[in-house]
């Protein structure tokens, strides 16, 4: 994001100036080509009655240009080098995130808040496991107090799976 | 001038009931509370807080929510004082003497000039939209199909040109955002498009989910990838009533920074955002000594700050009076009043006068409130801000991941948020920039049903949107507009502006 060449940018040899812009349009034209795929086998019409193919297959193409634009101009600007891509960061949140929704009904807030909040701390370089924990279910108790108790959002504390098991 | 004032008194009937006080009170509390959160736009604080405005009246939720929208306009306003991270787009320009201002010591100067700047422009353009509101729906009725698709282009081509880096990434991610919005259950004949067969997508993607995944959790990931440098104000913070001479100096940035904004907020595109760095710009350029800017200057800090709280409220004008949002925030406006069964647009006005005017007399109310509740809280949102980001993402993430449950109780929807994420952090590294993609996917479905209409009425011709005088003019507005931003020489003025 900052208009700095990275070192790798100048070792790079020759054709690509900007492995950034490049990586972008490589990025669009396959977003581009799963669209076009998925739009083809929808009738396209005619422009006096469009039908529900037409806009979804024109707009892919657009978009494949404008990849297909990017990585030109990559080939003859010069631009930013591809940051380095983190992988810890995005596993443990989305991770915690999918952990959420698959445990939000079966096992409800109460199970669901301190786990996904445990395996998204480790996204940090400073996770504790201790402070972790802790602080889980702190704040999992405030959300139960005010998503359940203050505003009545009909969010299960106990889920489906557990409730036999509770007494109450 | 009767109906003007007997409006405005209609308004205030409804908004000053005790019930809805309290629950204007409320949003600009909690907008204020998240909206303070470094890296907490005002657009992931609105889809966090969407459900707790659901078991009300559609009236009292309207109010609450422009509550927690202004709250979180100001809440990021004090994150860029106090912390030097704006919290989005429009605050970038006070960290620059604001931040400044508060290592100076004068971070209750700062603040208090905000909030009465803040609260000067919310004033006058509550005015504005009450004066301007009615003629403005009239003029809507003049539009057709080709008319509103003409003027939807122009705020696409207006998006693209306010973007930041690339034009040609900006056209890109509006073009993504319009195909993403063709994704669902076909309007005219009802066929699944691009669904891939999962059930929940037949609905189209939601628009809380899409904006969550990339301006809730994308950031996260982003905050934790650079190692933190957050350096929160350890000076005091000092008196919050500006002196004299801060206030002799104040004045006319602010009614600058104020008319500005309002005008600029108007636009479709997202106009808003452009406030506050042409109010900066023109302080500067007008100020005496030109560089006391940037080193805490107070003139840096009033006239911008008016300029964005004029432009976030003149932002409701296009949704209220031809129900085309202009920017993401009114968007999820949008998907609020859906949810409570109102429709927004020109009809609001005639069908459902309390709730128009009560919602434009709680905005100058939320204002207001905004001044009692946040000059007495700064020690408290101090104190929130020296929390470290290794608590405060779990604490963010959770309320995003209740957040998007509960707006339909859907364990998909979560899902889909996590996917969202993953992409929007791919488009980060990848160097665009979400906003005309949010955008782009806002208007979308508008757009198609517009254009599918218009070339119904015109029999397939093209033509009608050049020959038909309005929106011809608007196209035109829009080629020029490109064009302009185009032009080697203005561009470099652009990267200028926003790169200062």
């Amino acid at each position: 994001m900052t208009g700095q060449v990275s070192s790798e940018a100048q070792k790079a040899p020759g054709l690509i100036k900007s492995t950034q812009e490049f990586g972008a349009g490589l990025f669009l034209i396959a977003v581009a080509c799963f669209f076009l795929w998925q739009a083809l086998e929808l009738p396209r019409g005619s422009l006096r009655a469009m039908g529900p193919g037409m806009l979804p297959q024109s707009l892919a193409v657009m978009l494949a240009a404008g990849g297909i634009g990017l990585v030109l101009t990559s080939i003859f600007t010069k631009g930013p080098a591809l940051e380095r891509w983190s992988l810890r960061g995005p596993f443990f949140i989305f991770g915690g995130i999918v952990l959420f929704s698959l445990l939000i009904r079966t096992c409800g807030l109460a199970v669901a808040g301190p786990v996904s909040m445990i395996f998204g701390t480790m996204a940090s370089p400073e996770f504790r496991w201790k402070e972790s924990v802790i602080f889980s279910i702190i704040l999992t108790s405030v959300c139960v107090l005010i998503f359940k108790v203050l505003l009545r959002l009909p969010i299960p504390v106990i889920g489906t799976m557990l409730e036999p098991f509770v007494p109450f | 001038m009767e109906a003007f004032l007997g409006n405005l008194a209609l308004g205030f009937g409804v908004a000053l009931t005790l019930n809805n006080i309290f629950l204007c009170f409320v949003g600009c509390m909690v907008g204020t509370l998240i909206g303070v959160l470094p890296g907490v736009g005002p657009i992931a604080t609105i889809a966090m807080l969407l459900p707790i405005t659901f078991g009300l009246d559609p009236t009292g939720a309207l109010i609450m929510l422009a509550g927690i929208y202004y709250g979180a306009q100001y809440g990021g306003s004090t994150t860029a004082i106090l912390v030097n991270i704006p919290g989005e787009a429009t605050s970038v320009v006070t960290t620059l003497d604001g931040h400044q201002m508060a290592r100076q010591g004068r971070a209750g100067v700062a603040l208090g000039i905000a909030a009465m700047s803040s609260f000067f422009a919310g004033t006058v353009a509550t005015l504005f939209i009450a004066a301007l509101g009615k003629p403005l729906t009239k003029l809507a009725q003049l539009f057709g199909p080709a008319e509103y698709f003409s003027l939807m282009i122009m705020g696409l081509v207006f998006a693209v040109v306010l973007a930041r880096g690339s034009i040609l990434k900006a056209i890109c991610m509006i073009f993504l955002g319009l195909v993403l919005a063709t994704v669902g259950t076909d309007l005219e004949t009802g066929q699944e498009r691009m669904t891939l067969g999962i059930q929940d997508l037949s609905d189209g993607v939601d628009f809380a989910v899409l904006a969550m995944g990339i301006f809730g959790f994308a950031e996260i990931v982003r905050n934790l990838e650079n190692p933190e440098t957050r350096d929160v104000v350890r000076a005091a913070i000092g008196r919050l009533w500006p002196t004299k001479a801060d206030f002799r100096a104040s004045y006319f940035p602010i009614l600058r920074g104020t008319l500005t904004g309002a005008s600029l907020g108007i636009l479709p595109g997202n106009g808003a955002v452009l406030g506050p760095f042409a109010s900066y710009t023109m302080e500067k350029k007008l100020s005496k000594d030109p560089s006391r800017f940037g080193r805490g200057a107070i003139e840096g800090v009033a006239g911008p700050e008016a300029a964005n709280n004029a432009g976030a409220q003149t932002a409701f004008i296009p949704l209220l009076t031809l129900g085309i949002p202009p920017n993401a925030v009114m968007a999820l406006m949008v998907g609020a009043m859906t949810i409570h069964g109102i429709i927004p647009g020109p009809q609001v006005m005639t069908k459902n006068p309390e709730l128009f005017w009560g919602m434009v007399a709680s905005m100058w109310l939320g204002n207001l409130m905004l001044v009692i509740i946040n000059l007495p809280l700064i020690g408290l949102w101090v104190k929130l801000l020296q929390v470290p980001y290794r608590l405060m993402f779990p604490a963010i993430m959770i309320f995003c991941c209740i957040g998007i449950y509960s707006i339909n109780n859907s364990t998909s929807d979560v899902m889909f948020t996590a996917f969202f994420g993953v992409v929007g952090y791919t488009l980060l590294k990848f160097g665009f920039e979400p906003a005309p993609m949010l955008l782009g996917f806002v208007l979308g479905k508008l757009m198609e049903e517009k254009l599918r209409q218009a070339l119904i009425l015109s029999r397939g011709s093209f033509s009608t949107f050049v020959e038909r005088p309005v929106s011809g003019v608007l196209l035109a507005v829009a080629m020029i507009m490109l064009l302009i931003a185009l032009l080697p020489s203005i561009r470099k003025g652009r990267d200028e502006v926003f790169t200062e």
